[in-house]
């Protein structure tokens, strides 16, 4: 049994003015299959639906049509302390950690949120600083306040947030579109390196086709808000079965350079 | 055409760019290439004239025999437009969101000229079409925000040539954009540079993309100029050692489409992060963070030239290959 199963899954924002066919719909009838700590790549435009979808698939946007599974549950279905559970299971790191924290809460205010909300419990700093550890940090952030910060730490802080409930399974908006070259390097490794010693479940969308052969063995292509190839990452990126993956890998060699995979 | 000379900019007592010498041949793409915090968009800006009042400024700029240094606010903002146009990462920032998209063309024309308004508004259209964006008569009366981020960064790019500049400063241009939008960007300002004779200095923390547009790059650290030469020889066979891991901390694609041998591979990293201004290191300035540094890189390295204008500054480089 996958770890999560999108069947049929139709999404549309409030208000949307919905037609007889797909206008309207953000997403349209997606099935979306993620095993068990295995990593998936989500590529496409933007306005595709590459993000929706994977706040449909962490619970942060409810569905109209179709089912989403969890652990073998339908999502839709959970409430009381199985939502909750479900929540504190999937966690999500945003692109920009300079929006998505809090400009007027110290570090320790935000870094200990998700642990309150989802637990019921205050962490002390010895915990946090465990947490801070784990993805390079000094516990010398958690007086600081986020415009104290640079970029690379800040998401390192976003990725420790997110882990701090012990979640199965991590979806990654962009995490790195918004850093430099040299950062985006080290926030990738950190990120390859906890999925591999606690065992998660990678989801990641991202518009760099660089970025995401290299930490994705399965890929799902997205276009005008439907799946139109998946599988996995060597396969669809290097025998691509549609012009649009074509078109995709065209732009992403263009401007990038060619590496060989063992010097990575 | 332009030509860097000693140039120092110093904020608050720091001295934060110092380029000994950067010149850009009429009609040639230069890519400056750095970290955040590397002082490459200071140098841009430092030639533009748009450095904050606080800034002091010192060394020689040259744009085709003349000192922009020693020019006025009146005779800058005359060069600015006129003969240097400006085109920053932000789009949607950097137009006005309450103004037509055919007016912020069109006022880049007139602040510079004097057309009457008819061959104004044709300038415009024809603008538009340039930067290939469709169906400029009804396109012109759209807002920003009406627009997709790449037919935003089409109208800046109009705006910025509207003047018909001789050189242009792309600042991250397309750092906001799809892949499939920057690559179509990027193609643009190529073929606007080739079709104008139009020489471009291209600010980017891709080597990746300055490989693209560029036939010279001159890599930045610490404020100064630490590698510089033909693109693809900087790329081929770097010799700084911050030059070299710049390039393996670059996620690229896999050779041959290899991209079996590429999944789950870890990136090389640039060991700690760019200091803060006013913090680096005495003697070479990355040498805190190298993976090959001694003693002697306590004192200034000097330049050294492995041929073709291929120059490095650096007391243990990288072997040739």
């Amino acid at each position: 049994m996958a770890l999560v199963e999108v069947e049929n899954m139709w999404f549309h924002y409030p208000r949307a003015r919905l037609g007889a066919g797909v206008e309207g719909w953000t997403l349209q009838d997606i099935s979306v299959q993620v095993q068990a700590q295995s990593t998936l790549g989500i590529v496409g435009e933007s306005g595709s639906g590459k993000s929706t979808l994977i706040r449909v698939m962490c619970g942060l946007l409810r569905h109209q049509r179709g089912v989403v599974r969890f652990d073998g549950r339908d999502i839709a279905g959970l409430s009381g302390r199985d939502a909750v559970d479900r929540r504190q299971r999937n966690q999500m790191v945003f692109q920009n950690p300079r929006r998505s924290l809090d400009p007027r809460m110290t570090i320790r205010r935000s870094l200990s949120e998700p642990v309150r909300a989802l637990l019921d419990r205050s962490p002390d700093d010895t915990e946090m600083t465990g947490w801070l550890e784990r993805v390079g940090l000094g516990p010398d952030v958690l007086p600081r306040f986020p415009h104290q910060l640079s970029g690379g730490q800040l998401q390192r802080i976003g990725i420790a947030r997110s882990l701090s409930v012990n979640p199965t399974i991590l979806y990654a908006d962009e995490p790195v579109s918004a850093l430099d070259v040299s950062v985006q390097a080290q926030v990738l490794n950190l990120l390859m390196d906890l999925r591999e010693q606690l065992g998660l479940t990678l989801v990641m969308v991202s518009h760099d086709l660089g970025v995401v052969s290299r930490m994705c063995a399965e890929i799902v292509v997205m276009r005008h808000g439907a799946v139109i190839e998946s599988g996995p990452t060597e396969v669809v990126l290097g025998a691509p079965a549609t012009d649009y993956t074509r078109a995709l890998l065209h732009a992403a060699r263009a401007a990038s350079l060619e590496r060989e995979g063992a010097e990575g | 055409m332009l030509e860097l000379d000693d140039l120092r900019v110093h904020i608050g007592g720091h001295e934060i760019v110092h380029i000994e010498h950067l010149s850009l041949e009429p009609g040639s793409r230069l890519g400056l290439v750095g970290e955040s915090g590397s002082g490459k968009t200071m140098t841009a800006k430092a030639v533009a004239g748009l450095l904050p009042d606080e800034a002091r400024v010192s060394g020689s700029v040259r744009f085709n025999g003349r000192e922009l240094l020693a020019m006025n606010d009146r005779q800058m903002s005359e060069v600015r437009g006129r003969k240097i146009g400006f085109v920053f990462q932000d789009p949607a920032r950097s137009l006005n969101p309450m103004m037509r998209v055919g007016r912020q063309v069109s006022e880049a024309i007139r602040v510079h000229s004097e057309l009457p308004r008819a061959a104004v508004a044709r300038k415009v259209v024809a603008l538009l079409e340039q930067v290939q964006l469709p169906d400029p008569p009804t396109l012109m009366r759209r807002y920003p925000h009406q627009l997709s981020g790449g037919q935003q960064q089409r109208v800046m790019i109009a705006a910025a040539i509207a003047a018909d500049p001789e050189f242009l400063i792309a600042d991250e241009p397309t750092t906001a954009l799809d892949v499939t939008v920057q690559e179509e960007i990027l193609r643009l300002l190529i073929s606007l540079s080739e079709q104008r004779g139009m020489g471009v200095l291209f600010v980017s923390h891709d080597l990746g993309v300055i490989r693209f547009v560029c036939d010279r790059v001159a890599v930045i650290y610490g404020g100064a100029v630490v590698e510089t030469g033909r693109t693809e020889d900087v790329i081929a066979a770097p010799r700084h050692r911050y030059t070299a891991a710049l390039l393996a901390a670059n996620p690229g694609m896999p050779r041959d489409d290899n991209f079996r041998a590429f999944i789950g591979q870890r990136l090389h990293t640039i060991p700690g992060s760019v200091p803060p201004v006013g913090t680096f290191p005495s003697g070479c300035r990355f040498r805190n963070r190298c993976v090959a540094a001694s003693e002697a890189c306590t004192a200034m390295p000097g330049v050294l030239d492995a041929g073709d204008g291929h120059r490095y500054s650096c007391w243990n480089p990288v072997e040739g290959l």
